[in-house]
């Protein structure tokens, strides 16, 4: 991994990394990639228990076996919260308190009381956000931005019957992800241009009011640039005559194929088991039972 | 007179100035109340002034999409974890740019200058109060705390917005604010 200098930011505007690996995962339709995508965040959400997320973490390493991607490397995404997480995990474990009626105290201090809840609590949260993550990364791993956005504007097209612009909001995303490496060399060079003027940059700058001071001379140029590069953009697209969607044919066509229904449908069967399993709230029994064992 | 390719592509590049602020951390100043007072949503509140309200509320929803995105991916703090609620991260965002567009509309008649500075200043606490408001619905956070948050946070984000909103639009539309500088 190269070492960044302090100016290049285009290193950091990464959402999301693609590996183009080639698998089965990979040549599925954007459309059914996205669709799982939304599931698997409201199935997230909606879990309770560690069974419920259990089953999404099984069915998101077989993704990734499927993906060809190697598990370490989408485990290694995780690293980086991994300190927020344990704190937060132990913030809800230990000062939150759990009122409820038949929790079972495991341990308790003068200040604090830790009960079974508080623990489930608590991993729960890490799991959750685990879970999450890992299937995002997925996501992001079998997906380029191109199928991304064919993706959703193929999805929100029927919507336009009821006038919702589904070819100008996939323009619109299209136009942003286009100007992410235009922006990021226009600061470098803005911030170039000033510290060789004698201005104080280096990213670990700590204090506010320098901070503040170096900002207006950074973004009013940032932003003025990038407007002007929009005005300039606006006029090449009239120039060509871009008349909006109406009646506008695309070279990529997505095609449905049975192999996307059959993983719509099952990883739709998976998410709505974990649901299933997690209202039957089994987690409780089953941790008390460990811990009785112990 | 505003076309609708002018709309669309300004939507994207204010969309795309949100998520760099975001991703490349410039859009972070550290201030001493421990969260950090942020920049990004001063694109939304630009494209809106610019633009009107449904590229206001496009530029917000990319933006809460990011921050939603960065929170699940690659996150700068215990709180952005909060941000991979749909709830908290997009739908406050929605409203940031049609606030802006309308206070700025309402006080057109009093002066540019004003307008644009009431137009930051809304469209800041739009977005400070609706997410802090969305975090105590959601009981992530208790009223008390929110409420100095609100204070510490969001009165000093209002001012730099409305600063940088006044600067961008001022220099964009070459109006006269005082600044001495070429005037061709």
């Amino acid at each position: 991994m190269p070492e960044h200098s302090e100016f290049e930011l285009l290193g950091r505007v990464t959402v999301g990394q693609y590996l183009p690996t080639d698998s089965p995962v990979h040549r599925l339709d954007p459309r059914a990639k996205l669709v799982l995508a939304v599931a698997w965040i409201a199935a997230v959400i909606a879990n309770a228990s560690l069974l419920g997320l259990s089953v999404l973490l099984a069915a998101v390493i077989l993704g990734l076996w499927l993906a060809r991607i190697p598990l370490r490397f989408a485990l290694s995404g995780l690293r980086p919260m991994f300190p927020f997480l344990l704190l937060l995990a132990l913030l809800q474990v230990v000062a939150i308190p759990q009122y409820s009626r038949n929790a079972a105290i495991i341990w308790q201090s003068r200040f604090l009381a830790i009960s079974d809840r508080s623990i489930l609590a608590g991993a729960l949260l890490i799991a959750r956000f685990a879970v999450l993550v890992l299937g995002l990364s997925l996501f992001s791993f079998s997906t380029t931005t191109t199928e991304l956005t064919h993706g959703i504007e193929h999805l929100l097209r029927p919507l336009q019957r009821v006038r919702l612009p589904a070819h100008e909001f996939a323009l619109v995303v299209n136009i942003a992800i286009r100007f992410l490496p235009i922006l990021a060399e226009e600061a470098e060079r803005l911030m170039k241009a000033q510290a060789s003027r004698g201005a104080d940059f280096g990213q670990g700058r700590r204090n506010f009011v320098q901070r503040a001071r170096l900002l207006l001379p950074l973004l009013v140029p940032l932003f003025l640039t990038a407007l002007q590069r929009a005005e300039e953009l606006t006029e090449a697209m009239e120039a060509r005559c871009y008349l909006g969607g109406k009646g506008r044919t695309h070279l990529i066509q997505l095609h449905g194929r049975p192999c996307d229904y059959v993983a719509l449908v099952g990883a739709l069967c998976l998410a709505a088991l974990s649901v299933y399993l997690s209202r039957l709230q089994a987690d409780r029994l089953v941790f008390l039972r460990l811990v009785s064992r112990l | 007179m505003s076309s609708t390719t002018r709309r669309i592509v300004i939507a994207g590049v204010m969309g795309a100035i949100s998520i760099f602020l975001g991703a490349s951390h410039l859009g972070f100043l550290p201030w001493f109340s421990g969260a950090a007072i942020t920049i990004m949503h001063l694109p939304v509140i630009i494209g809106a002034v610019l633009e009107g309200p449904w590229v206001g509320a496009a530029i917000g929803l990319i933006f809460g999409a990011f921050s939603l995105i960065q929170g699940a991916i690659a996150p700068t703090g215990p709180s952005d974890v909060w941000f991979t609620n749909p709830l908290v991260s997009i739908v406050p965002r929605l409203f940031i740019g049609p606030a802006a567009w309308a206070i700025y509309r309402l006080m057109q008649g009093t002066g540019e200058v004003v307008a644009l500075t009431a137009a930051g200043i809304v469209g800041s606490l739009t977005n400070t109060i609706l997410v802090l408001g969305a975090l105590g619905l959601l009981n992530f956070l208790p009223w008390a705390l929110i409420g100095t948050i609100a204070v510490t946070n969001g009165v000093p984000e209002a001012i730099v917005a409305a600063i940088i909103t006044v600067a961008v639009v001022a220099a964009w539309k070459r109006l006269d604010v005082g600044r001495k500088g070429s005037t061709i």
